[in-house]
């Protein structure tokens, strides 16, 4: 059941980061083709936001690896 | 000089180009067959550094009960016949327990190969700003006009724009050994028998530690202000607010030292895997499956690898980024009179 539950962690901690990640790469996007002098400024908050998304979905990610390899059972 | 540098490179890359082909046909007569890929101790921390296919035995220090034990490697430490080795891990012969273990890993290994070369090339630079050239004459060689673009941009992109004026200048140091020497540790992992030293969340926690104690060292009072008693809300939201800020200290960091870590672990992880399955189709389609997947599978490791590298450089810049940030909110001194907003 550990190996089931990692895995389906895994997939919804993807979805989530994928949703979120795609939703910045977006606004990042419109906002750069709506102003493209002000792209190097909106690369950096792109970039920083992404980090911040990524971070939460790495954390499931690692409590996945965990279940998977039984550690703390 | 510069062309005995080329040749003793090109040597070196020959060497480890022919030595992998030496080293598997040792290691496949060895082995028996059929032994499963152990993924986890690939990417996991060991005793011995790995150069050349042959492995070199690191020191041993431990405390038990009040006593040091040094010990050149793992194998000196049982023959002496004070430890016994159970499970991959050393155990006193005695029953006890060892009480703190700081034995000299591989990944320590290179954690120390990054500061070095991180040290060597800033104190090399250094002495070259120091004697002038660079600020009196324009930058020479590539080396220091590469040197020269990553410190600009560490400093402008970076320091400037996160901490708050005046006060950057303090820690740009900090932020460009930290970017320097994450890079060097990420990119250590690409080399053939390299070890990842970011892929080890000790390393990590380390080094996020470093920016948790600068951050609330310089943290102005406002920070601590808004972590003990928020300005501008009603006065039981604070019962649930300080204990939140409270929390989000250390979040910060920790969240800081995952990145990374899950980052590095992930891409050796994916290559191990994406090789493996070359192995899982040979075992269960047989061999001519196996030789069709490894058609596949080489080339996308390839592209993983270059991916790594990528990822490497910019998950040392997002650290170095964060650092910056975190460190820039703590510092950052603003008036009351901003409003609400300007809290969240």
């Amino acid at each position: 059941m550990g190996l089931l539950a990692a895995g389906i962690g895994a997939g919804i901690a993807a979805v989530g980061a994928g949703v979120g990640i795609g939703m910045i790469g977006k606004g990042a996007v419109e906002s750069i083709a709506r102003q493209p002098e002000a792209s190097g400024d909106i690369r950096g908050a792109m970039i920083l936001t992404a980090a911040l998304i990524e971070g939460v979905a790495l954390i499931g990610a690692i409590v996945c690896i965990l279940l998977a390899l039984g550690i703390g059972q | 000089m510069l062309r005995a540098c080329r040749r003793l490179f090109v040597t070196f890359l020959l060497v480890l180009f022919f030595t992998p082909f030496t080293q598997a046909s040792e290691k496949s007569a060895q082995d028996s067959e059929g032994a499963p890929i152990d993924v986890v101790g690939k990417v996991a921390d060991h005793h011995e550094l790995a150069v050349l296919g042959y492995h070199i035995p690191l020191p041993r220090i431990m405390l038990v009960d009040g006593e040091w034990y040094f010990y050149g490697s793992t194998e000196g430490a049982v023959e002496s016949g004070e430890f016994v080795e159970e499970d991959g891990a050393l155990v006193p012969a005695s029953g006890a327990h060892i009480t703190l273990d700081m034995s000299v890993t591989s990944h320590l290994m290179y954690v120390w190969f990054g500061l070095i070369l991180t040290l060597w090339i800033t104190i090399a630079m250094a002495r070259k700003y120091k004697r002038g050239t660079g600020r009196k004459t324009e930058p020479k060689g590539w080396f220091q006009n590469m040197f020269e673009i990553v410190f600009v941009f560490i400093r402008d992109d970076v320091a400037k724009t996160n901490i708050p004026d005046g006060k950057y200048r303090k820690f740009v140091p900090y932020l460009f050994t930290v970017f320097i020497g994450i890079t060097f540790m990420n990119l250590f992992g690409l080399l053939p028998w390299g070890a990842t030293a970011t892929a080890d969340i000790t390393v990590t926690a380390v080094l996020a530690a470093f920016t948790f104690i600068i951050t609330q060292w310089n943290g102005s009072k406002d920070h601590w202000e808004h972590v003990f008693w928020f300005p501008g809300v009603p006065g039981w939201m604070r019962i649930i607010l300080t204990p939140i800020e409270i929390i989000g200290l250390f979040t910060k960091p920790f969240a800081l030292a995952v990145r990374l870590f899950a980052n590095m672990l992930s891409g050796k992880i994916m290559i191990i895997c994406i090789l493996g399955l070359i192995f899982i189709f040979a075992e269960i389609f047989g061999n001519i499956a196996g030789i069709g997947m490894s058609l596949f599978a080489v080339p996308l490791t390839v592209g993983l690898y270059v991916l790594k590298a990528f990822v490497g450089i910019l998950q040392a810049y997002i650290f170095t980024l964060l650092s910056a940030v975190f460190i820039g909110m703590a510092a950052e001194e603003h008036s009351h009179e901003e409003g609400v907003e300007a809290h969240a």
